[in-house]
């Protein structure tokens, strides 16, 4: 192999890796991946699934702008669950368990048949930059390898430090070496880097459990896929078992927390909160007497169950023992510990919406290394990368996604507007346009810009679009044709609905609660309805659409100040010190962020409205 | 050369409120000639003097007060400006921001000042005083602290408003975002009664408005009645009894004579209608029309009527039994003891005063019955008191959206539909209060539930 046959490098085989090499490769651009080791790519490091809330949204975003996840786990997954089917459609989210080695098995093999796309086993090093230009990655065995741009997605392998109680040793994963030199190379061109932590829960082995004290939880039997690919969908469903922790577990937990790397002080990344260890929920939640638990099989016939609920960073022995006080575990064998770990990462401020480093042109980081968690978003992150590095080797636009068309465009606009602090996760309440942004509409929101680009399929584009078309033209007959009280009141009647006295439009009947698309769909032309049905499901995205109308167009009303500045550009070299109309906490805060837009920097902290409106005149000045 | 903005803007330049001293501030090419207009000096304004200066409202004396005069290009916003210092009451810093409107300057919207000292390229220069200081007091948050400032108390009770709503939200969005887990959700009918609740307290707020305004701008107080019942000499024989303030709306409408009196603390706008039926005897029906809705302004009424009169000859145009009326019985000093009780008898129900205006008899008990009146609409203790429209407005759209809520909660709409209207309401706020972002939401979830497997 030539080193210098390569126009991009991904440094890493991740979740973001994976996306960001194919998207490249895709996109007919000489992509090389390094790994530190093959058989670890599409590794899942914590729990055996994907999806789940707002990260379901994401994967099926990525599946309309041409990523493999969602396929991948459609043709992996072991049980297929819909998450808040009780609440209205738009924070519907799917959620899979994983078998986790057919899952990486299948990335691998994805990977290592494209076209394109080369796979290297080495550990990437450092970064060669030329006149703040990335010319090259620094490689252990290979020596320089030189490229054009280079994509970091490293996950949680930058100076890795694991912690099980009190001891604590190198590692990016458990078992596996951790990438050093890197970050240093990264701070040494201008970079600044963090330090978060995260962790998880220890496995144990499926034999040593008793099932008959648990409680069996399978998922959904008609299940939808992610992908909107995927046909004739009939995946296996295998149950994870529910447990819950007592009195004696917590006592038992307390007694080691003296050995806590976490409360001794050892550890000082920060961990994200709304994934707190077992010892932290005991803590701060002193009150509660039981914490539920999971157990969730890691593959097909698992050896080894994923004990969730119970992540944690206690030395081997308190896990054991407390684990041992749980209904169904009182014989159980850990065959992996819980641990903790920290890791390097990139506060996210130092990138542009591309996720291209402000520092360095060229250098694209993605995934952990953004500070973000988990798989989801990391392979989001990761396929923007790999799209923008390859879009701007070919001189085509970048990919950047508004808030209210995409969960991806919101997760990057925070990352560079808010910059974590903590492991960033994708949820339901950050995207204001919420209402607008369904697991099921991804295609129609999305798909176009994937077939643009050229890595959306044309037939997920053009049923897209048709389904675009139909949902407008329902909407259009219902606003259009009424029903007479008479009428109305015989559906109503059936529904055990009190009566009414006017004509009403069909839309109107439909924005009713209790009133669903069946309940209708006869009145339709019986053409539309026809072709309506072609669709899986879109006779109820017509009906959500209808519901939710009155309620998208107040929360309008949040929005609409906010995104007249979208479009404003602030050119990159401004020199805000000198704008004196400014706060001095906002000089301070634009520039260190540099935002892109007037939109991106009114969403930043400490710049306020009128600092806003100060810039809006200097830009139209 | 500074930029050629057309509008002269004024504003307040210290924080709403009572204070011993106010600073009202006009920017813009008619700075100079509205402060000509509105005071009157010993000698022509000279830039850069502090000089002593009175407010006139034409011819009615307004306040004292010190005036500088900052001559364009020397001058914060780099145009020529009036920097005026009055006494700091409410009454007093508003009417002289309605001269200024009047003769011609806009109101400043917040920041405006800075903006324009940066179009002119006048920030630099401040940069030797402490400059963050003074363009922090321009800026939109400023403004919001000094607000706050003014709420003080008060503004305990809007801030408990606020995390009120951020705790219903965050409940909805819990079982939004955390439904997959292992938390306790708070059913329906809480959540309706907690949105109740707020709106409970926004309604008894808003109330208060009513009460702020009367105290801030006074009571609106004509002065009706049938002709020769005695009108003018009760108008001028309260005028006599107590202290005289000059009229906020003055002439506006050209037959009517408005003055203001003080007593004990409160203002009370009085307005002798008596041109409006006794001069023109044709145009009686109008006359009575435009009684009805001088009427139906008023904050309190005095409805004069002649003791020794026929009731019959007004008892077809006696207001409807308000509780804002005083009707009060005249010309006692000719009328017998008899007729007298006899009327108010006939009057049942209405608060009723008989005094002389002649003999300025009952004069003073007429006016602290009006005091009285304005003390019966005071809520109760130490409750916050809305005096700013601004905060009135935002409290008034707020409980819109709460209605939506509770409308959308009944009908059965799934919580990411009822949080919409929710965080419309809370963004009400924002105006009295300041921005709340989405991490003050998740941060409230993350101390208040465990969440995370």
């Amino acid at each position: 192999m030539k080193r210098t046959d390569f126009d991009i490098v991904v440094v890493g085989g991740g979740h973001a890796g994976i996306e960001a090499s194919l998207a490249s490769a895709r996109l007919g651009i000489k992509t090389l991946l390094i790994t530190l080791s093959i058989d670890s790519i599409g590794r899942m490091s914590c729990n055996p699934a994907i999806g789940g809330l707002a990260k379901g949204h994401l994967v099926t975003e990525i599946d309309s702008l041409g990523g493999e996840m969602a396929k991948a786990i459609d043709a992996t997954g072991i049980q297929f669950k819909m998450l808040n089917r009780s609440k209205g459609r738009s924070v519907w989210s799917p959620r899979a368990q994983a078998d986790k080695i057919k899952y990486s098995l299948y990335m691998q093999s994805v990977v290592q048949s494209q076209v394109n796309l080369s796979i290297l086993e080495d550990c990437a090093t450092g970064i060669i930059v030329n006149d703040k230009h990335l010319v090259g990655i620094l490689s252990e065995h290979n020596g320089d390898i030189s490229c054009k741009k280079a994509i970091l997605t490293c996950g949680t392998f930058l100076n890795g430090l694991i912690h099980i109680g009190l001891d604590h040793f190198s590692g990016g994963r458990i078992g596996e070496k951790p990438a050093i030199g890197l970050t240093e190379s990264l701070i040494h061109e201008g970079l600044t880097s963090g330090r978060l932590k995260t962790g998880t829960p220890p496995r144990i082995r499926k034999e040593s459990i008793d099932f008959s004290k648990t409680i069996a939880q399978y998922g959904d039997d008609n299940p939808f896929p992610f992908s909107f690919l995927t046909e004739n969908f009939s995946p296996p469903n295998i149950p994870c078992f529910i447990t819950s922790t007592n009195p004696l577990t917590h006592e038992t937990l307390r007694g080691g927390l003296d050995r806590s790397p976490l409360y001794a002080g050892i550890i000082k990344g920060i961990g994200p909160r709304y994934c707190p260890s077992i010892e932290d929920k005991i803590v701060r939640f002193r009150e509660r007497s039981s914490h539920q638990i999971f157990l969730e099989p890691d593959w097909t016939d698992a050896k080894e169950y994923y004990v969730n609920g119970f992540s944690t960073s206690l030395p081997l022995d308190i896990q054991e023992n407390s684990i041992r006080t749980i209904p169904g575990l009182e014989n159980a064998e850990i065959v992996r510990p819980g641990y903790a770990i920290e890791y390097d990462f990139f506060p996210s401020y130092q990138l542009n919406s591309y996720l291209e480093t402000k520092k360095i042109h060229g250098l694209y980081l993605a995934g952990q290394i953004n500070g973000t968690s988990g798989y989801e978003e990391a392979a989001a992150l990761g396929l923007v990368a790999g799209i923008n590095a390859a879009q701007s080797l070919r001189n085509e636009q970048p990919l950047v996604l508004k808030r209210d068309e995409s969960y991806i465009g919101v997760l990057v606009d925070d990352l560079i507007t808010k910059s974590p602090e903590e492991p960033y996760r994708m949820f339901t309440s950050s995207a204001e346009h919420r209402l607008l942004l369904r697991f099921d509409n991804s295609d129609i929101r999305l798909a176009s810009k994937g077939f643009e680009i050229g890595l959306t399929p044309k037939s997920v584009y053009e049923n897209a679009s048709e389904k675009k078309r139909l949902i407008s033209e329902s909407l259009r007959y219902l606003k259009t044709h009424a029903l007479s009280s008479d009428q109305v009141n015989q559906i109503l009647s059936r529904l055990q609905q009190s009566s009414i006295t006017n004509s009403v439009t069909l839309f109107k009947l439909l924005c009713r609660p209790v009133v669903h698309f069946q309940d209708i769909e006869d009145r339709l032309p019986s053409d539309l309805s026809v072709n309506i049905g072609k669709f899986r499901d879109l006779g109820a995205q017509i009906e959500i659409e209808s519901k939710y109308e009155g309620y998208i167009k107040r929360n309008q009303l949040l929005v609409d100040s906010i995104k007249s500045h979208e479009g404003i550009r602030i050119p990159p070299d401004i020199n805000y010190r000198n704008i004196s109309s400014l706060t001095i906490e906002a000089r301070e805060k634009l520039t260190k962020f540099r935002p892109e837009t007037l939109g991106q920097a009114s969403r930043i902290s400490g710049v306020s409205p009128s600092d806003v409106t100060s810039l809006l005149i200097l830009l139209r000045k | 050369m500074p930029r050629k903005i057309k509008t002269t803007i004024v504003a307040l330049s210290t924080p709403h409120g009572i204070g011993a001293i106010s600073i009202i501030r006009l920017s813009g090419q008619k700075s100079l000639e509205i402060a000509n207009k509105l005071t009157r000096t010993s000698k022509p304004l000279t830039p850069n003097k502090v000089q002593y200066a009175q407010i006139w409202d034409a011819d009615r004396f307004l306040d004292e007060i010190m005036l500088t005069y900052f001559r364009a290009p020397r001058s914060y916003t780099g145009e020529d400006m009036i920097e005026l210092s009055c006494h700091g009451s409410p009454y007093i810093i508003e009417t002289i921001i309605d001269l200024c409107l009047l003769r011609g300057a806009v109101p400043a919207k917040p920041g405006e000042f800075t903006q324009r000292a940066f179009f002119n390229g006048k920030i630099d220069l401040l940069r030797a005083e402490s400059i963050a200081d003074l363009i922090a007091a321009k800026t939109q948050s400023a403004h919001r602290e000094s607000s706050r400032q003014l709420l003080g108390e008060g503004g305990t009770q809007i801030q408990s408003l606020k995390q009120r709503i951020i705790q219903i939200i965050s409940t909805l969005e819990l079982e939004l975002d955390f439904s997959d887990q292992e938390i306790s959700f708070t059913p329906r009918e809480q959540i309706q009664s907690d949105i109740q609740s707020v709106l409970t307290d926004i309604r008894s707020l808003v109330k208060t408005f009513s009460y702020g305004k009367l105290v801030r701008t006074g009571l609106y107080t004509p002065i009706v009645g049938p002709p020769n019942s005695g009108k003018s000499s009760l108008f001028n024989a309260l005028l006599r009894e107590e202290r005289v303030i000059i009229s906020p709306i003055p002439g506006t409408t050209r037959d009517t004579i408005e003055e203001s009196i003080q007593k004990d603390g409160y203002l009370f706008r009085l307005v002798d209608t008596a041109g409006l039926r006794d001069t023109d005897e044709t145009v009686e029906s109008a006359g009575i029309l435009r009684s009805r809705k001088t009427i139906r302004l008023a904050d309190l009424l005095l409805f004069v009527v002649d003791a020794t009169a026929d009731m019959t000859d007004y008892q077809a145009v006696l207001p409807d039994k308000t509780g804002k009326t005083i009707i009060v019985i005249n010309k006692s000093d000719i009328a017998d003891l008899k007729t007298i009780s006899n009327l108010q008898n006939k009057l049942a129900g209405y608060k009723t005063i008989v005094v002389s205006s002649k003999k300025r008899a009952g004069i003073h008990e007429l006016s602290t019955l009006m005091v009285n009146h304005i003390k019966a609409h005071q809520p109760s203790g130490d409750e916050f008191v809305l005096t700013q429209k601004r905060h009135f407005i935002a409290l008034k759209r707020m409980s819109v959206f709460l209605k939506h809520a509770l409308t959308s909660s009944s009908q059965l709409a799934t919580s990411e539909m009822i949080v919409i209207d929710l965080r419309l309401a809370l963004s009400c706020l924002d105006e009295i209060l300041g921005k709340t972002v989405n991490d003050d939401i998740l941060n409230n979830i993350f101390q208040n539930f465990c969440v995370g497997k």
